[in-house]
């Protein structure tokens, strides 16, 4: 599995806020995107996955497929996921609920559903690989993982959540979900200690199962649970350099002014 | 687009048979009430409150608040009809799109030709039978209302147009006069009925007419919830419904009344629903009206006893060429009464959805609390929502909350769910049923279900 992001320039109406972003991304590395406020980091996290507010010149790949116009959802089937800085509640929509919806999209099984005759069938489980009673516990022992309490599960999504609560499920439904790939932007901000460990090692273990991660942020403090493999600074809507895990600190000791 | 239901009938060449062993003329006059009496042999008195409230009917003008009444053509309908034991039309003659919707749905063959007025037998008779018997052993009564004004003459005398009177206004008028079918419903002191009631258990054609009339009396430390309606789309060729409920709740007696109306987009839906709690009884209504041109309808809790207490929950969804004017009122007469309105609307498609609602406090009603939430959501541009919220309240000591709010399906909300890999259509009727999910969840199971996916094929625009 390879993601290759080409020459990406992104703007929004007449802004044009990255100006030729280009990374490859292997299955299992975990890259880090740092830069400064308005450097372009968000951007580049919705770009990728398609917000509609933004326009996209450039090319991204998954392997040879190329999935730059394709929209949200077909990216998603295509294998990317992203982790919101600041997601937005769904009332009435329970984490449960959209992790089964998402799976069942995301993971289909390979026959096509017969014809709904009852209505309680109508939401009858076109999940691949697991029973639905499967699917369950394996949300619960992954909520587990995070220290996120089971009643989370039941509750509308980010529905009063507290910042740190709102990470760990969006960390929730990376583990679930089980992406390609994974962009992770500003996972880090509003964690306490604690939690930034949880989260750390979750995505840790999504790497070893494969997941190509991209994690977008401006501090190198969650670097201390968990190794990149390629950092690349952005600033100014372009990656200015491209090192290993060492330039992290770097960039905490010195800060972005040197680029 | 997703137009509900068929809107023209002739547009799809569907025409019912006129199966009909016995219907007045077109349109309404003092003979034809008198005929309507005749025909079911009424009581004397019945047919006086007939004639006065056809009197009532004439002279009331037409409401000029809230939707548009003024296309009514009161002189082309018939104002009643007995139908024939069982109807000779077939499932074949069905329009194609209301077949459909009815497999999306996915009610069963012998529900939706009952639903289709293709078998005025619903094969649940079994189911039915041995429900009454159930209820007889308790000494409830569940009847249709013609069936218990000769059964039960006195107590049908004592209550009836007692909480709603003719004069209330020009449709109870209306159905005051022309009434046909609807349920009678008693139960005796102290009796919880743990099964709702379903109206569809209890099948024959005239429980679906235009002009239902229904008679609860809970009495004291009584429960009974009832149910009416349907989630899949009642096909009907009549132009105006207008039903009269009426709701006794004795002291510690229970009552909740659930309706799903879902009638085609050709109909007025006109109701009028009130309940008259006693000391420490509790009145629940929840209302979902998802279908009809216009709807107008606002049930309403008279809490008459101390500490009784009234709660509305309404759903209306707007589509298409449809108006739903619904919400509640929350009349406080005695001291400690508490009540709460929730309603939640959906707009689409140019639809418009209105609450209307009132709160009052009469002078004496010490220490009454009162909550009110309305939520509306838009789905496009095109559509439309008002809020009419009336507070009247003479007494001090008086706990009022009020909350609106209007939204719109948010760009971030679908982004977020389609980032998901859930396709837009999904995800937008994922959003509209999580917001109407607070209501939903009071509702039968099998109802819920149903609302969700008939939501769902909205959103779709599969539906029509």
């Amino acid at each position: 599995m390879l993601l290759t992001v080409s020459n990406l320039r992104v703007s929004i109406g007449d802004k044009t806020i990255l100006r030729g972003v280009s990374l490859k991304v292997r299955a299992g590395e975990i890259h880090a995107v740092m830069g400064p406020n308005g450097s372009g980091k968000s951007t580049l996290a919705y770009a990728l996955m398609a917000h509609p507010a933004y326009k996209i010149i450039g090319t991204i790949l998954i392997n040879k497929k190329d999935i730059s116009h394709l929209s949200t959802d077909k990216r998603a089937k295509a294998g990317l996921f992203l982790a919101f800085q600041s997601p937005i509640a769904v009332p009435g929509v329970s984490v449960m609920n959209l992790l089964r919806s998402a799976y069942q999209e995301l993971h289909p099984a390979g026959k096509t559903p017969e014809k709904i005759q009852n209505p309680l069938l109508a939401r009858r489980w076109t999940g691949g690989g697991m029973t639905l009673s499967n699917f369950s516990l394996m949300v619960k022992d992954n909520a587990k993982k995070l220290s996120i309490d089971e009643a989370f599960l039941s509750r509308g999504i980010h529905d009063g959540f507290s910042g740190g609560e709102k990470k760990k499920i969006e960390m929730l439904q990376a583990l679930v979900l089980a992406p390609r790939f994974a962009i992770f932007d500003e996972i880090d901000t509003g964690l306490d200690v604690d939690a930034l460990k949880v989260v750390a090692q979750g995505i840790g273990l999504l790497a070893s199962r494969g997941t190509g991660i991209i994690i977008i942020t401006h501090y190198q403090r969650i670097f201390k649970y968990l190794k990149p493999d390629v950092v690349h600074v952005l600033v100014r809507g372009k990656i200015v350099k491209t090192g290993k895990a060492q330039l992290a600190k770097e960039i905490e000791e010195h800060g972005y002014t040197n680029y | 687009m997703a137009t509900p239901i068929i809107d023209d009938t002739y547009r799809y060449g569907f025409h019912k048979p006129e199966v009909y062993v016995f219907k007045t003329k077109r349109g309404l006059d003092s003979d034809v009430v008198d005929q309507i009496s005749n025909h079911k042999r009424e009581p004397q008195w019945m047919r006086e409150f007939r004639q006065k409230s056809y009197a009532v009917f004439r002279q009331k003008p037409l409401p000029i608040w809230g939707g548009d009444l003024s296309t009514i053509r009161f002189d082309d309908i018939y104002y009643y009809l007995k139908p024939t034991d069982k109807k000779a039309s077939s499932w074949a003659d069905l329009p194609k799109d209301i077949k459909d919707t009815y497999d999306k749905i996915g009610i069963p063959e012998a529900e939706k030709k009952f639903l289709a007025g293709v078998s005025a037998q619903y094969e649940s008779e079994v189911v039915y039978k041995s429900i009454q018997s159930m209820l007889q052993k308790k000494g409830v009564v569940f009847l249709d209302m013609d069936s218990g004004l000769r059964e039960y003459p006195e107590l049908v005398k004592r209550y009836f147009g007692t909480i709603i009177p003719p004069q209330d206004n020009k449709f109870a008028a209306l159905n005051s006069s022309v009434w046909s079918g609807g349920s009678f419903v008693y139960v005796p002191k102290g009796v919880h009925v743990d099964l709702p009631l379903q109206a569809y258990f209890r099948i024959n054609a005239a429980n679906m007419g235009q002009f239902e009339r229904t008679l609860i009396i809970a009495d004291e430390g009584s429960y009974i919830h009832y149910v009416e309606g349907c989630s899949a789309p009642i096909y009907t060729t009549d132009s105006l419904h207008s039903a009269v409920v009426e709701i006794i709740v004795k002291p510690r007696a229970r009552v909740r009344y659930t309706t799903i109306q879902n009638w085609s987009t050709n109909v007025y839906n006109l109701v009028t629903k009130r309940a008259r709690v006693e000391e420490e009884g509790v009145m629940e209504w929840v209302d979902g009206n998802l279908g009809s041109k216009l709807t107008m309808k606002f049930p309403s809790v008279y809490l008459v006893g101390r500490k009784a207490r009234g709660e509305v929950l309404s759903i209306a969804y707007a589509g298409r060429n449809q108006h739903q004017d619904a919400g509640g009122k929350a009349i406080h007469i005695a001291s400690e009464t508490t009540s709460q309105i929730i309603s939640k609307s959906i707009s689409k498609s140019g639809g418009r959805t209105s609450y209307r609602g009132l709160v009052q406090v009469y002078p004496g009603a010490k220490n009454v609390k009162s909550k009110v939430v309305c939520d509306a959501l838009l789905l496009d541009e095109a559509s439309r929502s008002d809020t009419y919220p009336t507070m009247k309240i003479d007494e001090q000591s008086v706990q009022i909350e009020h909350e609106a709010t209007v939204s719109k399906i948010g760009d971030e909300q679908l982004f977020y769910l389609t980032s998901r890999g859930i396709a837009k259509a999904q995800a937008e009727s994922m959003i509209v049923n999580g917001f109407i999910e607070p209501i939903v969840k009071e509702l039968p199971l099998e109802y819920a279900v149903e609302m969700n996916r008939l939501i769902q094929l909205q959103m779709e625009g599969s539906v029509g």
